[in-house]
């Protein structure tokens, strides 16, 4: 069976935890892969390779950065495809949806692109007399993102761009449910150019979390997931000395007032509360219908809620079953 | 007719794929048994739906007239699940927003630009669409909600990601000539 590993300085390394995770096609319900869960000692071998990568990487200049960046982000775009394939039969979601992620992954490398006039300092001349006084930004260090599996690729793509252009080197730690497409993203990465130890990713659950919180050299940690881990993460990250940002749950609400577009508001409220199987921390989970429009938006004969509500309808079932 | 087609995400003709495992299908299928029980109405069940193969495949779920005490209201589902709850004003609505506890992300849909910019300030959310459903922001503004849908300090990616991932240094430097150089025990002072 297939087996996802980790990929540490550069080089793909296999599991030595003797622990595994199943990765399952959602579609089929049957398992297609296993993914290696590190231990302890095997986030530290990342970090390590992390803190070593970082000696030289902080003081790469912005110019040679924004290129190596360049030609991940172009890595990123002509691989494209094979990216939303890997994410749909890990996560599930449509091939259209998956591409839709990988180009808002995307987005995110090409503003690391622009590091060089987003970092810009400041600089105040003869602040006294002969005395100038200017500030400037500095990296942290090692800095660590664990992503969930409802954005396999692109929540990795809203970090480590960012973190790699500041001068940091980072330490992934993807969602186990979905590692393949973040794994061949950083893979990509790679081939771009980066010196070995600026991107590490290691697969795990619990264990390497905790190790990651509680790592002395790791000097922030970013997070998306659900609320209550996202409490966990941003307690113990801080109790730890580290900088974090820790992104939780929603319930996001849509309120549609009497004068709305009523067409409009349920297609809109469909596709928001529906894509990706509602599982975007984004999704729309309630319609909060002012005054008369709920009447009007839930009436089946509105074209938009008549095209969903007829999955009931057996003669016009979805063509996955009947 | 156009129908939403539930089906693998491989397959070109679906909208919608499965969910992520077994146990959150089942989860999201609770819920929709939670809300029945509630007293909600189920206007679209998404168990109905059957299914071939053993696929983690949940139909789409309506609920109407719920309230916000049932749990399918209080509870994240991350499921498809949609629930309509009635209001009687915009305020009703407003405040329905304040009084849960998550803050990412809030839209409203209408045609009154007064409205709409009313609710700009009052929206008790990070990310606040107008007539735009999912305000996920671009990458060159940042990522993130309010209350307990977000710990730290700073939001993710964009400038404040930026901000997050570097620290300041202020430096102060001054080139004297050696020969003016003396011994000055207070505290430096600015002139």
């Amino acid at each position: 069976m297939y087996e996802i590993q980790h990929l540490i300085d550069g080089h793909t390394v296999t599991g030595s935890s003797g622990d595994t995770g199943p990765v399952f096609d959602p579609a089929t319900g049957e398992q297609t892969a296993k993914v290696a869960l590190a231990s302890a000692a095997e986030v530290d071998a990342a970090v390590a390779s992390a803190k070593a990568a970082f000696d030289e990487w902080g003081g790469v200049s912005l110019a040679r950065r924004t290129k190596l960046l360049l030609a991940f982000r172009n890595l990123v775009v002509d691989n494209s495809d094979e990216i939303a394939q890997r994410l749909t039969a890990e996560h599930g979601k449509v091939l259209d949806d998956a591409r839709g992620e990988v180009a808002r992954g995307i987005e995110n490398i090409e503003f690391s692109c622009g590091v060089a006039d987003a970092l810009k300092g400041t600089h105040s001349e003869q602040a006294s007399s002969g005395v100038d006084v200017y500030t400037v930004r500095q990296p942290l260090g090692v800095v660590a993102g664990i992503t969930p599996f409802n954005f396999p690729a692109m929540v990795p793509m809203w970090m480590f761009p960012n973190a790699v252009a500041c001068g940091n080197t980072f330490v992934l730690k993807p969602s186990e449910r979905d590692p393949s497409a973040p794994m061949f993203v950083a893979e990509l990465f790679q081939e771009a150019g980066f010196p070995p130890g600026v991107l590490n990713v290691v697969n795990g659950d619990k264990v390497a979390v905790d190790r990651l919180l509680e790592h002395p050299d790791v000097k922030a940690l970013s997070f998306v997931g659900s609320t209550p881990i996202a409490k966990y993460v941003y307690a113990s990250a801080t109790a730890h000395g580290k900088r974090a940002q820790a992104l939780g749950g929603a319930k996001n609400h849509m309120v549609v007032l009497p004068d709305a577009d009523v067409e409009m508001a349920a297609d809109a409220a469909v596709s928001a509360a529906y894509g990706s199987a509602g599982e975007r921390c984004m999704a729309i989970s309630v319609v909060v219908a002012v005054g008369d429009v709920g009447d009007q938006l839930v009436t089946p004969s509105r074209s938009a809620w008549r095209s969903w509500s007829s999955v009931r309808a057996p003669t016009l079932g979805p063509r996955w079953g009947r | 007719m156009e129908k939403l087609v539930v089906g693998p995400g491989t397959d070109p003709g679906s909208e919608m794929g499965p969910l992520i495992t077994r146990e959150a299908r089942d989860r999201v299928a609770g819920y929709v048994q939670a809300g029945a029980d509630a007293g909600c109405e189920v206007v679209v069940d998404g168990r109905d739906q059957a299914f071939d193969g053993d696929g983690f495949f949940l139909g789409v779920t309506l609920l109407d007239h719920v309230t916000t005490d049932m749990s399918v209201y209080t509870d994240e589902i991350f499921g498809p699940v949609l629930s309509v709850v009635r209001a009687d004003s915009y305020a009703d609505g407003v405040q329905m927003i304040r009084d849960n506890p998550f803050g990412n992300g809030a839209a409203i849909f209408t045609r009154d630009g007064g409205a709409a910019r009313q609710f700009q300030r009052d929206a008790d959310a990070g990310m606040v669409g107008i007539n735009v459903p999912i305000p996920v922001p671009v990458g060159y503004h940042s990522f993130g909600g309010w209350n307990d849908s977000a710990f730290g300090d700073t939001t993710m990616y964009g400038p404040e990601g930026l901000r997050f991932y570097t620290r300041p240094k202020v430096l102060t430097s001054r080139w004297p000539d050696p020969s003016t150089s003396s011994v000055d025990l207070g505290f430096p002072r600015n002139d």
